[in-house]
């Protein structure tokens, strides 16, 4: 829904050949077949904010990211992702590159040896409340999927990134996002998936509430657009699910990132 | 780029920055001018890992071993303690065993990976023997009395002629021969962990072959874990420790999930590691003296390695298979499921299918044009024969 991007057709599901997915697509969902996914959700705020360098360099940020996913020996096989954006006049959802049509029955979980990012742009509102609701379903329907595979799974985990503070429709801030807060802690204390939020740019005090009520363990506020760092974050906390953490572990590698990002390189 | 100065051994050395990794508890960074070198420096380094490092330093396991020349050690064994200048402790020096000549053990799981990473002869013989060296690595250890402990595919890694190294040895569980004093493994992968390292108890000689079990036989199954796959009809999420826990293998009770596509069948390997592996996660899960050891898994992969017991397929390129199977296992998964879990998609197809077996779900293009041709051809020579 983002305007001055091109849509695609949904595709078909996953497991079948198909022309609008790469020829390996399916060849590489039987190579995957041996291992536990890692579903990988990034919830990305393209609001008009984040015009211009910001957004230039989330792109950049998520090409090189890709590479470095597929490239780990452990994680290439393992993680999933999926894109969802808040901005223009709404919600997008993205399968790698394509955007997918609004109810399309098909996942937008790409294999990360397959991902690739699409060209985000930024502008409009806000809608980071609708996101997080857009996103919840489509990680229960992956897990749905995985199983009727017969595919194991680690915790997913959902990436909330944002600058700005959500708006309705028409850009005006709300508090729409308060009916989050049972939902989020509902989903984290059934282990359903791990919930990260970070704030970057210039996020207002009000803007870090937000993040902070929506994510009480796992929120920070990050100087200036440190994208690089905050995905490989992600990476890390994969490896750690893989590794079998207990949530302190994970509590103190977040707290660690907020001070000395440099020890989360991996 | 160069970071803080450390005192390695009482020697000033360089830490490279950023770190070739991090993990969970610690950082491993390049040293300036010594490539052959690392240093793991701990996120939060203890007394006890001191102490502990400190009595590692005074042994020098699998010392013994002849290795032929530019072998890589079995053990990344601490060479020295790493403190800063004002003596505080920080970590340990050990050999630096990194890509993109030592791989992962994981990497060995995915055919994308093994392409990239390994020479074009990591076929499945050369699997067999990354899983000798493992075994051979295993049995070695217990003989001295230690314990591997997290024994892990990531933990371990294979340089390009199959030879492992196991990487994390500060985890590994030994009794100082000096003191008496047991310095027990603690840390373990859950899926990799006997079901009583799961239940909380301590490494030991058993878990470490429950793990080495589950490596061999990922490597020789083009890496599917014997306890993959979910219960039928589950609501919930089943990780591999839970199938573990819940004795859910497919190898041994095949009605207990519903597996992925692609799975290869156990018959694939060699029948003594084969029945080894049904004991392991059959018997072997309650009582870990039922558990075959590192020793039994030596002694059959050796047999399974001896002249002729692997053939070459005469079809596709990087296709070897024990000889106790008629046909080649991977040609029939290939056709079954359009995947070659040595070749990659575009590889140049082998000579025509076997006429014998069933036709494959998905009929790769090639498949079509030989089927077209051949019955062009027929019909030109039947013409021919009339005429």
């Amino acid at each position: 829904m983002i305007s001055g991007i091109p849509k695609r057709p949904p595709v078909p599901p996953q497991d079948l050949p198909t022309q609008d997915m790469p020829a390996s697509f399916n060849d590489i969902e039987i190579e995957n077949n041996n291992a536990q996914r890692l579903p990988l959700l990034l919830l990305l705020d393209t609001s008009s904010s984040m015009a211009g360098e910001p957004i230039r360099l989330l792109n950049e940020a998520l090409a090189s990211w890709g590479h470095e996913i597929r490239d780990d020996p452990a994680l290439g096989n393992s993680v999933e992702i999926a894109l969802v954006t808040f901005g223009g006049a709404g919600i997008a959802i993205w399968q790698g590159p394509h955007e997918l049509a609004p109810g399309a029955p098909v996942s937008p979980f790409v294999p990360a040896q397959l991902f690739q990012p699409p060209r985000l742009a930024a502008c409009g509102v806000t809608l980071l409340t609708e996101a997080v609701e857009t996103a919840i379903p489509l990680v229960a329907a992956r897990k749905t999927e995985l199983r009727r595979k017969g595919l194991q799974y680690y915790r997913p985990q959902v990436c909330l990134v944002t600058d700005g503070l959500p708006t309705d429709t028409a850009g005006r801030v709300t508090s729409a996002w308060r009916r989050l807060i049972p939902v989020l802690a509902a989903e984290q204390q059934a282990k359903r998936f791990r919930f990260y939020a970070f704030g970057i740019g210039g996020i207002s005090e009000y803007g870090q509430q937000v993040l902070r009520e929506l994510a009480p363990t796992y929120h920070a506020t990050l100087q200036g657009f440190p994208f690089r760092d905050l995905l490989q974050t992600m990476s890390a906390s994969a490896g750690a699910e893989q590794r079998g953490a207990e949530e302190e572990t994970f509590e103190q590698l977040f707290a660690r990132f907020k001070t000395q990002r440099s020890a989360w390189d991996a | 780029m160069t970071g803080r100065k450390v005192r390695l051994n009482g020697r000033p050395v360089v830490l490279l920055d950023p770190p070739l990794g991090s993990g969970l508890e610690a950082a491993v960074h390049g040293v300036e001018g010594a490539d052959e070198l690392v240093v793991k420096v701990y996120h939060e380094p203890d007394a006890a890992r001191e102490h502990r490092l400190r009595r590692m330093l005074s042994l020098s396991p699998l010392a013994g071993r002849p290795v032929g020349s530019g072998q890589p050690p079995e053990l990344a064994w601490p060479v020295g303690l790493a403190y800063t200048a004002d003596g505080t402790f920080l970590g340990y020096g050990m050999g630096r065993y990194a890509g993109p000549e030592h791989v992962q053990l994981t990497g060995l799981f995915s055919r994308d990976q093994r392409l990239r990473r390994f020479p074009e002869k990591a076929d499945w013989r050369f699997l067999l023997g990354v899983c000798w060296n493992l075994a051979f690595m295993t049995a070695r250890l217990h003989h001295e009395g230690l314990v591997i402990g997290d024994f892990s595919a990531k933990n371990v890694v294979v340089d390009q002629r199959g030879f492992a190294t196991f990487l994390d040895c500060d985890s590994i569980g030994f009794t100082d021969p000096v003191t008496g004093e047991a310095f027990p493994a603690s840390l373990h992968t859950p899926d990799y962990a006997a079901p009583e390292r799961l239940a909380g108890a301590p490494g030991s000689a058993h878990s470490d072959d429950f793990a080495l079990a589950v490596l061999i036989y990922q490597l020789l199954s083009a890496g599917y874990h014997p306890f993959g796959g979910v219960p039928r009809d589950s609501e919930d999420d089943v990780q591999i420790s839970d199938n573990i826990t819940a004795s859910r293998c497919f190898v041994v009770r095949p009605e207990s999930v519903y597996l992925p596509r692609g799975v290869i069948d156990p018959t694939v390997l060699p029948p003594a590691v084969l029945e080894l592996a049904r004991q392991t996660f059959g018997p072997g899960m309650r009582d870990v003296t039922l558990r075959p050891s590192a020793r039994q898994w030596l002694e059959a992969l050796e047999q399974a390695r001896a002249a002729g017991a692997v053939t070459t397929c005469p079809s596709r390129p990087r296709h070897t298979h024990s000889t106790h199977l008629a046909r080649c296992p991977w040609c029939d998964r290939a056709r079954l499921t359009g995947h070659d879990a040595f070749n990659p998609p575009s590889a140049p197809p082998a000579p025509g299918p076997d006429p014998r077996l069933d036709f494959p779900e998905f009929p790769p293009e090639w498949l079509k044009v030989i089927a077209v041709v051949s019955a062009v051809l027929l019909v030109i020579m039947l013409l021919a024969s009339v005429r």
